[in-house]
């Protein structure tokens, strides 16, 4: 019968793998600067695994990690990641690791070709009889597109050298069967970000993250605080990284932590090909999210802004489209504002409307060649392909300087305006003869830190209905 | 043992479920798509999963069939579909359906439940027993079940009165598993639009398709040119259909097939909630669907005569028109269009479009422009007639990004413009007078280039149309905007 190893407990994260730009070689003193960094948090450290990018590395990188991984530990346990797709091959590289120091392999179920139920077992076996090396087992997936079978785990369970099983699939029912058949003999570790908290809840052992290099401290709190049975206060710091946590999970996994990483000063470099640093799995608007959650963690400073939301005389705000306050009068254009929400969420829109023929549908077609840098006007629609009418833009008021301010101007307040149009077009408040004959551009004042997208299409959809109220009353 | 009948052969129709728009059944719209597919077709399928049994009443199902029965008068076999969610729903439906005079029954797997195939087996058996000839029916994709071979295979050869097995999965290996099993001795249809030449070149006795709907003639020629071992004729109509039945499978085959339909000029409405239009079929499949109806040799939309008025004179052209499509198109000042097309993610296209006269507002903006900031923003005239200034709507960044706004992206606006100035949307008299501000983008995270030209293509052909045409209407924009999602407006 296994023996449970006093150590195999706690927060441990698996670690990227650092790379140079360009040549895409191993960086050294990056690594041991990220192992730094989280070491103070941890319970040990995980190297060469999944979020370590362990496919696209060498034997003799693989070997070198848990080198470096053992020095830099300070006597915490490294786990030495050594999955292969053969078996011949997790052989060679659970040796290593022993040779290199670690406490135990992390050993993945054998992938892309799909052995049967008897072949993964024989491969564990072959594994943990002929190394003298504890092994945990790993059961991800998502990416090696089988599950570990639990009657299979069972029966490994009973290797002396089986010591635990990392569970990332997140899916609480196997592990929570995994609990009932095997965990009395073996420690369980959840690997999901997203569900460390009911996975604790149910009986793992720890956690095994990509996120917890990231932010171990909120591990260790969670860990700690279920410990205690406090629960609501475990729950309140699970929900503070639930977002990011979701992201490295499902969009963009190690080539998202190296994003954070980067934006929080520990530049990892790139992730090797073909994964890109962003555009492929993470995508550009998936980074500006986490920005702003490293923002929201106070993991990154945040810059006050200087901005004021437009005053003085209604229809002596819209000169950047060149009209005049006479040419509101003289040419019959309506002008409306409307101002809603509080703090980050207030928003102001201010819309003119008027005929194809006056020097708004000028403006119109101007705004639509860029004139005002940072300021893209764009064609409200209540989605793509649902273009309003009267034809609307949307013209940001402060410029936007990055992707996440882009998005919510893009997203939420494109719609919630698009909306309130439409809104006002079925209750009659804007005239038929307008749909065909007139144009309208609004202006919106956003508040360049605004980040709750429910919130904010609320206040949109709230100041653009007071804005067309005023307009066509 | 089943057996073959002789009528059970050629194409069938799945035909869709016409409604009023008080939502009861359309009488008269259902028999006027039975006359318009008769001609062209061996046998009439109502009530099948294009025909919404699952959102009809067993008294709506009934009196579709009685109407279609009627409308038939014997010329062709019915086969209706009878299948129902348990055992003694779809037995008393099927009895009544043998009392009405149907020819057959076509009875999908029992659904939403999901039972196993042993009791699967029962409820076909127990359906076999009423008498009526039997056809099953496999369509995993909405029954979640996918019919064991031998599941299949055991029925067909153990009941009494079953003829034969119609399958939508789309999966050859299955299909070609039930011709090594029981060809000769039943009838095996495939009733997946996108593999349907290949499934009648390997054996298959005929095909019951949604897409027949629409194009039934088209469906008789592969059907017709395969029987006389002409393989080159029936691969080139499947191919010349490929994109349009596609359309109809994946995105929404009922509400694909009732637009389209009504494109063509038959009375039908909307699918029953909860699917709608501009769900999943999406705005911008139907205007794709729109133009595969237009193509030479499919020939379901007609050019009409349209009159252009550009204000100082006015231009006559001939266009592919729906019953939407104004006969007189007014307001050249200023025209306004959307397009999207997509997927994938990375280099699908959104295109904001204005049209209008050169000595109006577009005009003077696209000459203010040029002559002031247009080098710094990288705008870019790519057509002169009509003159067209191409407007990043994303700044662009890298070397790639160029590469593939300026050529590829302009590429597929430029196709645009000229096949909308060959299929008469762009008539020759006007090139001179109207001009195009195109805002267009690409992803930072764009790489097929063929997809970026592609989807510039449509997007700004579809928005084209949508300028000229003045759509969505305020009707559309009411009726959808609830529903409406737009794509930006949640965090991941």
């Amino acid at each position: 019968m296994p023996i449970k190893l006093p150590w195999l407990k706690g927060v441990f994260p698996a670690l990227v793998t650092p790379f140079v730009k360009k040549t895409e070689a191993f960086d050294e003193e990056s690594y041991r600067r990220l192992i730094r960094a989280c070491l103070p948090h941890v319970d040990g450290l995980v190297t060469s695994g999944t979020t370590g990018e362990f496919p696209y590395l060498t034997r003799e990188e693989q070997r070198r990690l848990a080198e470096i991984g053992v020095e830099e530990a300070g006597g915490k346990p490294v786990i030495a990641g050594c999955g292969a797709s053969s078996t011949q091959e997790a052989l060679t590289l659970t040796r290593d690791a022993k040779e290199a120091g670690a406490s135990a392999a992390l050993i993945v179920t054998p992938y892309f070709l799909h052995p049967s139920d008897k072949g993964v077992y024989q491969h564990f076996y072959d594994i943990a009889t002929g190394v003298d090396l504890p092994i945990i087992l790993y059961n991800i997936p998502q990416v090696m597109d089988r599950y570990l079978p639990r009657t299979v785990v069972e029966d490994l369970a009973d290797l002396p050298n089986v010591v635990g099983l990392k569970d990332s699939s997140g899916d609480l029912t196997y592990t929570m069967e995994l609990l009932e058949y095997v965990g009395d003999r073996i420690d369980l570790f959840v690997g999901h970000d997203e569900v460390v908290l009911p996975a604790l809840a149910g009986g793992v052992s720890g956690m095994i993250l990509a996120s917890a290099q990231v932010y171990p401290e909120v591990w260790q709190e969670v860990l700690r605080l279920a410990g205690e049975g406090r629960l609501a206060e475990a729950r309140a710091r699970q929900r503070d990284v639930q977002k990011l946590s979701r992201i490295f999970c499902r969009y963009g996994g190690g080539v998202a932590v190296k994003a954070a990483l980067k934006m929080m000063g520990l530049d990892v470099g790139p992730p090797r090909k073909p994964l890109k640093s962003v555009g492929g799995a993470l995508i550009h608007e998936t980074r500006a999210e986490i920005r702003l959650e490293l923002e929201k963690l106070g993991k990154i400073t945040v810059e006050e802004p200087a901005f004021t939301y437009p005053d003085g005389p209604l229809a002596a705000r819209f000169g950047d489209l060149e009209i005049t306050p006479e040419m509101v009068a003289a040419q019959s254009m309506h002008v409306g504002s409307g101002t809603a929400g509080e703090g980050l969420n207030k928003v102001q829109i201010d819309i003119i409307a008027g005929g194809k023929q006056t020097a708004l549908g000028d403006a119109y077609a101007l705004q639509l060649t860029y004139p005002l840098h940072g300021r893209e006007a764009l064609t409200t629609i209540l989605e793509p392909a649902l273009t309003v009418s009267p034809a609307t833009l949307l013209l940001p008021v402060l410029p936007q300087k990055n992707l996440r301010q882009a998005n919510m101007i893009y997203g939420p307040t494109q719609s919630a305006l698009a909306r309130a149009i439409v809104d006002a077009l079925e209750a009659g408040r804007i005239p038929s003869t307008a749909v065909d004959d007139d144009v309208m551009i609004a202006l919106a004042t956003v508040h360049p830190r605004a980040l709750d997208r429910h919130a904010l299409y609320q206040s949109v959809h709230a100041a653009a209905t007071q804005a067309l109220a005023q307009a066509f009353q | 043992m089943g057996y073959k009948t002789d009528w059970f052969k050629g194409i069938f129709p799945a035909l869709v479920t016409p409604f009023t728009a008080d939502d009861q059944l359309d009488e008269a719209a259902y028999r006027e798509l039975i006359r318009f597919v008769l001609p062209h077709v061996n046998g009439m399928v109502p009530c099948g999963t294009t025909g919404e049994f699952s959102y009809m009443t067993l008294e709506e199902r009934q009196q579709a069939i009685e109407v279609c029965l009627d409308e038939v008068g014997g010329r062709v076999p019915v086969l209706a579909g009878t299948g129902c969610k348990s055992t003694r729903e779809t037995v008393a439906l099927t009895e009544w359906a043998r009392d009405a005079g149907v020819t057959g029954a076509l009875v999908v797997a029992p659904y939403f439940l999901k039972p196993t195939f042993n009791e699967i087996y029962d409820h076909f058996q127990a359906v076999d027993q009423v008498g009526l000839p039997l056809v099953l029916y496999n369509i995993p994709q909405c029954a979640g079940t996918h019919f064991r071979w031998w599941t299949a295979e055991g029925m067909l050869l153990d009941f009494d009165h079953t003829i034969g097995i119609k399958d939508s999965s789309g999966d050859l290996p299955f299909m070609e598993a039930m011709f090594e099993k029981v060809k000769g001795q039943v009838a095996i249809f495939v009733g997946h639009d996108e593999v349907v030449q290949a499934a009648l070149a390997a054996g298959a006795d005929g095909a019951i398709l949604a897409s027949a709907n629409l194009i039934p003639d088209v469906w008789q020629r592969v059907y017709q040119a395969t029987l006389k071992g002409d393989l080159e004729t029936a691969q080139y109509w499947q191919q010349r259909v490929q994109k349009l039945v596609r359309i109809v499978v994946r995105c929404g085959s009922t509400q694909a097939v009732k637009e389209g339909l009504r494109m063509i000029g038959l009375p039908i409405g909307d699918s029953r909630h909860p699917v709608m239009p501009g769900g999943a079929f999406r705005r911008e499949d139907r205007d794709e669907l729109r133009l595969q109806l237009e193509l030479t040799g499919v020939d379901k939309i007609k050019q009409v005569p349209v009159t252009m008025d550009l204000g100082s004179r006015q231009v006559e052209t001939s266009i592919f028109a729906t019953p939407q499509t104004p006969r007189t198109i007014t307001g050249f000042t200023l025209k306004v269009g959307e397009g999207f097309a997509g997927p994938p993610f990375q280099e699908l296209a959104h295109v904001d479009l204005l049209l209008g006269l050169k000595d109006g507002p577009v005009g003077r903006a696209i000459e203010r422009s040029l002559a002031g900031w247009g080098e710094e923003r990288g705008l870019q005239i790519i057509n002169e007639r009509p003159r067209t200034l191409l407007v990043p709507t994303v700044t662009v960044r890298t070397a790639k990004q160029r590469r593939l706004f300026y050529e590829h992206a302009a590429e597929g606006v430029n196709l645009a413009i000229k096949l909308s100035v060959e299929d008469g949307f762009l008539p020759e008299g006007i090139l001179d007078d109207v001009v195009f501000i195109v805002n267009a983008f690409v992803h930072p995270a764009a790489s097929i280039a063929k997809r970026v030209a592609f989807n510039n293509y449509k997007a700004t052909r579809y928005a084209i149309r949508k300028a000229l045409e003045g759509r969505p209407t305020v009707e559309e924009l009411i009726r959808e905007k609830a529903a409406a999602r737009h794509p930006f407006r949640y965090a991941p």
